[in-house]
């Protein structure tokens, strides 16, 4: 899938960052999981793997989710945030930072793990990470 | 120890005083809050690069399971980066061993018959290193809800969501996957160390009405294993209504079933019971294990492996 290749291009991800997944596209979609959960269609599932991707009629957006876990070797269009940075967009907020990155999405990196994904259009990061609780 | 006696309601210290040993022990460590309890997620980082993150929670490691840590300073672990981001997830102590005993393998069929909100779901999908298939089934649609975020959270790739009748799943789906987990919804008396609420609302009319969904829930677990499979059956709760009667109930609708001896180095635990109130189990019914919060300074759980043979009924 051309978006696929858009997200591992756009994070200099390693071509085989999907090895051993299986996707599938629901609607506007794209989830990922191993192909034996991909392929699991009894009992009427109400989900299969998590969520990759969400396609838009001119772009992909990455999920926080599928990043953290899919995104760790990213290289490229990355962001990193001290604690109250890091804090402050998993509150939701926009954070200015100078950074060396294209405008667009980009992976916000917190002590070398992937906190999710933001939208950067210099010098405004955009939390796009899905707000579950505040952390202190 | 009157003081302490007049926390719990005289029926319940009459029922339990009858085969929990050291029982003013017992419930001295029931009165006693639950230290904070976590494992590293090792689908997102090892222990040596987390660790570091949470020095102020003063971890020291639990000597039965490498990625299990007890907070010496547990109060605001759930609120940091680390925990948000799923590096970590916070779960007592014992309610990681069904998890540990089951033991699931890289690239098997996983059953989690009542999976909600997800700590052993999320824990067996670690164990099997994103490989496989678990399939996490709950009931309710809320507990679901809960489920799903903590399999986003922790980054599980191999895990499907159902929400079936438990009771009835053997009917879409018999003798497929390699290991089941029956994680029964139970009274949570084992729970009073974290939350009294177990304990406002326990009869022992409650511990009889879980019985029958347990016998029920434990049987669409067995029959959903394939042959040569294992099951956990495991409960957070004492009675033994829900416990060793459940796991005899089992026996004797399917006497070719095996109770299968374990033990996991560090972690101390009881036998269970061969008799309550009347009530002969079969002896080998000992084999499986009470978990007492004074032990190892966990709430309080039973559990049981059970193998289905290669030539079981079904």
């Amino acid at each position: 899938m051309e978006q696929i290749d858009f997200l591992r291009l756009r994070f200099g991800l390693p071509a085989n960052w999907l090895e051993g997944l299986k996707l599938i596209k629901e609607q506007e979609t794209i989830f990922a999981g191993t192909s034996e959960v991909m392929q699991f269609d009894r009992l009427k599932p109400l989900r299969r793997g998590i969520r990759l991707c969400r396609l838009f009629p001119h772009s992909v957006k990455p999920t926080t989710f599928a990043m953290q876990i899919l995104g760790k070797s990213a290289q490229k269009n990355l962001i990193e945030v001290n604690d109250e940075q890091a804090k402050g967009l998993i509150n939701g907020s926009a954070i200015e930072i100078d950074a060396r990155v294209e405008n667009g999405f980009v992976l916000i990196v917190w002590q070398g793990f992937v906190l999710g994904v933001g939208l950067y259009k210099k010098p405004v990061l955009k939390s796009h990470i899905p707000k579950v609780r505040p952390v202190e | 120890m009157k003081e302490l006696r007049r926390l719990f309601p005289q029926e319940f210290i009459d029922r339990y005083s009858k085969f929990i040993p050291d029982f003013d022990i017992f419930l001295e460590a029931m009165a006693t809050p639950l230290p904070t309890v976590f494992r590293v997620n090792n689908l997102k980082a090892t222990p040596d690069k987390v660790l570091p993150l949470l020095s102020d929670f003063q971890p020291e490691p639990l000597p039965y399971y490498p990625f299990g840590f007890v907070a010496r300073k547990g109060e605001g672990l759930g609120k940091t980066i680390s925990h948000f981001i799923g590096l970590i997830y916070i779960q007592d102590a014992a309610s990681m061993i069904p998890a540990l005993v089951l033991d699931p393998k890289p690239g098997e069929r996983i059953l989690d018959l009542a999976a909600a909100p997800g700590s052993k779901t999320t824990q067996m999908a670690a164990m099997m290193n994103n490989t496989g298939l678990i399939v996490a089934n709950d009931i309710s649609l809320d507990r679901v809800r809960g489920l799903i975020g903590n399999i986003d959270r922790m980054g599980c790739l191999n895990v499907a969501v159902c929400r079936t009748n438990g009771l009835s799943i053997a009917k879409t789906i018999s003798g497929f996957f390699d290991r089941v987990l029956v994680d029964a919804p139970c009274s949570s008396e084992g729970t009073i160390r974290k939350t009294r609420e177990a304990l406002n609302r326990w009869t022992v009319k409650a511990t009889q009405r879980f019985s029958m969904l347990q016998r029920g829930l434990i049987r669409a677990g067995y029959q959903a294993l394939k042959p040569g499979g294992v099951m956990v059956y495991s409960t957070c709760t004492i009675a033994p209504e829900e416990n060793e009667a459940v796991v005899a109930a089992l026996l004797k609708r399917y006497p070719d079933a095996e109770i299968v001896p374990f033990q996991l180095r560090g972690f101390v635990t009881r036998p269970a019971l061969t008799e309550w109130e009347g009530e002969a189990f079969p002896e080998v019914v000992k084999r499986c294990c009470r978990i007492l919060p004074q032990d190892n300074d966990t709430e309080a759980f039973f559990v049981a492996l059970i193998r289905k043979p290669i030539n079981g009924t079904d």
